[in-house]
């Protein structure tokens, strides 16, 4: 019997405890503040007001725009050789002739 | 080209022109909002840079060990890879600092070295175009200095004061933040290589050019 109090006891003083836990929890979470007054955006700090996409779409054009420029030059270098490889075939060929 | 390169440019390609979808999936980051997701070509682009400066690195030390010339052409590309996109890295990043932290750029430990390393990278490339015979031996060396300064770039965030996001962010992303990212990490790390295998046979084709001159000099 005592044992069967004592087991109901611990259970109570736990449950009671996790009920005292959760309220200073629920009391510990902040409310959102209440807005008393509009702010125009053009009021806010400077770094606020600055839009993001302008910034975004500019890293990302000049990430493939970059890129691009790079394979075209490589492009050009490749052709460039290519015609200096095909120049000295035709000049051997000519000089092999005559 | 070998038969798959052009296979590989395709998905390189399909890659690229999809990332964008891939990156509109991800979330909004809770204070940086749009702009941050600049990250996800950012942060690939500079750990191609990192990758690059080791590449040349090796092919340098290799190249002064063995005399062998395509360990030199292997870091040439790697060097030019380093320009190209430690310039992407150092562009973007500060496009996204202007609105993420109010400035355009900081004098922090993290992007200071990014720039000293891109700058030796640079200095690889000026020396190799200008400064005449021998100077592939010269280049190699500062091919070195270039790569004893990627784990200090790296671990920069995590020693020294500074408002960079410290090494921690990309291990602990959530896969809806964490997926672009690796998407758009094989896209350039694909890109890398076959702009590297590109320039080493641009540099292939010049070395057998050199070579018949110097016969054509030689008959003459």
């Amino acid at each position: 019997m005592l044992r069967v109090i004592a087991v109901t006891v611990v259970i109570v003083s736990g449950f009671g405890q996790s009920v005292v836990d959760q309220t200073v929890a629920l009391s510990a979470q902040e409310q959102p503040k209440q807005q008393e007054v509009f702010t125009p955006i053009d009021q806010l700090p400077p770094q606020e007001q600055l839009p993001a996409a302008p910034l975004l779409v500019g890293a990302y054009v000049f990430v493939l725009l970059t890129l691009f420029g790079y394979m075209f030059m490589m492009s050009r270098r490749m052709t460039v050789i290519q015609r200096e490889v095909d120049r000295l075939d035709n000049d051997m060929k000519r000089s092999g002739r005559s | 080209m070998p038969k798959w390169f052009n296979s590989a440019v395709l998905v390189c390609g399909v890659m690229f022109a999809i990332s964008p979808l891939v990156i509109a999936q991800a979330p909004y980051e809770s204070t940086m909002g749009l702009v941050q997701k600049v990250f996800y070509y950012h942060m690939p682009s500079a750990w191609i840079f990192l990758t690059a400066s080791v590449v040349c690195g090796i092919a340098s030390a290799r190249f002064l060990a063995t005399g062998k010339s395509r360990h030199d052409r292997t870091a040439l590309a790697a060097a030019e890879m380093a320009v190209l996109f430690g310039l992407v890295t150092l562009v973007t990043g500060p496009l996204w600092a202007r609105k993420a932290w109010g400035t355009w750029w900081v004098w922090d430990a993290r992007i200071t070295s990014s720039l000293v390393g891109w700058m030796i990278a640079w200095a690889y490339l000026i020396l190799r175009q200008y400064g005449g015979p021998g100077s592939e031996k010269l280049a190699a060396g500062l091919a070195l200095f270039g790569m004893a300064n990627v784990p200090f770039i790296y671990v920069s965030v995590n020693y020294w004061r500074t408002i960079h996001p410290a090494t921690t962010v990309v291990p602990k992303l959530p896969f809806s933040m964490g997926f672009p990212l690796l998407f758009c990490l094989a896209a350039f790390y694909l890109l890398m290589f076959l702009l590297m295998k590109l320039r080493v046979r641009v540099a292939e084709q010049q070395a057998r050019l050199d070579a018949i001159y110097l016969s054509l000099d030689e008959q003459a």
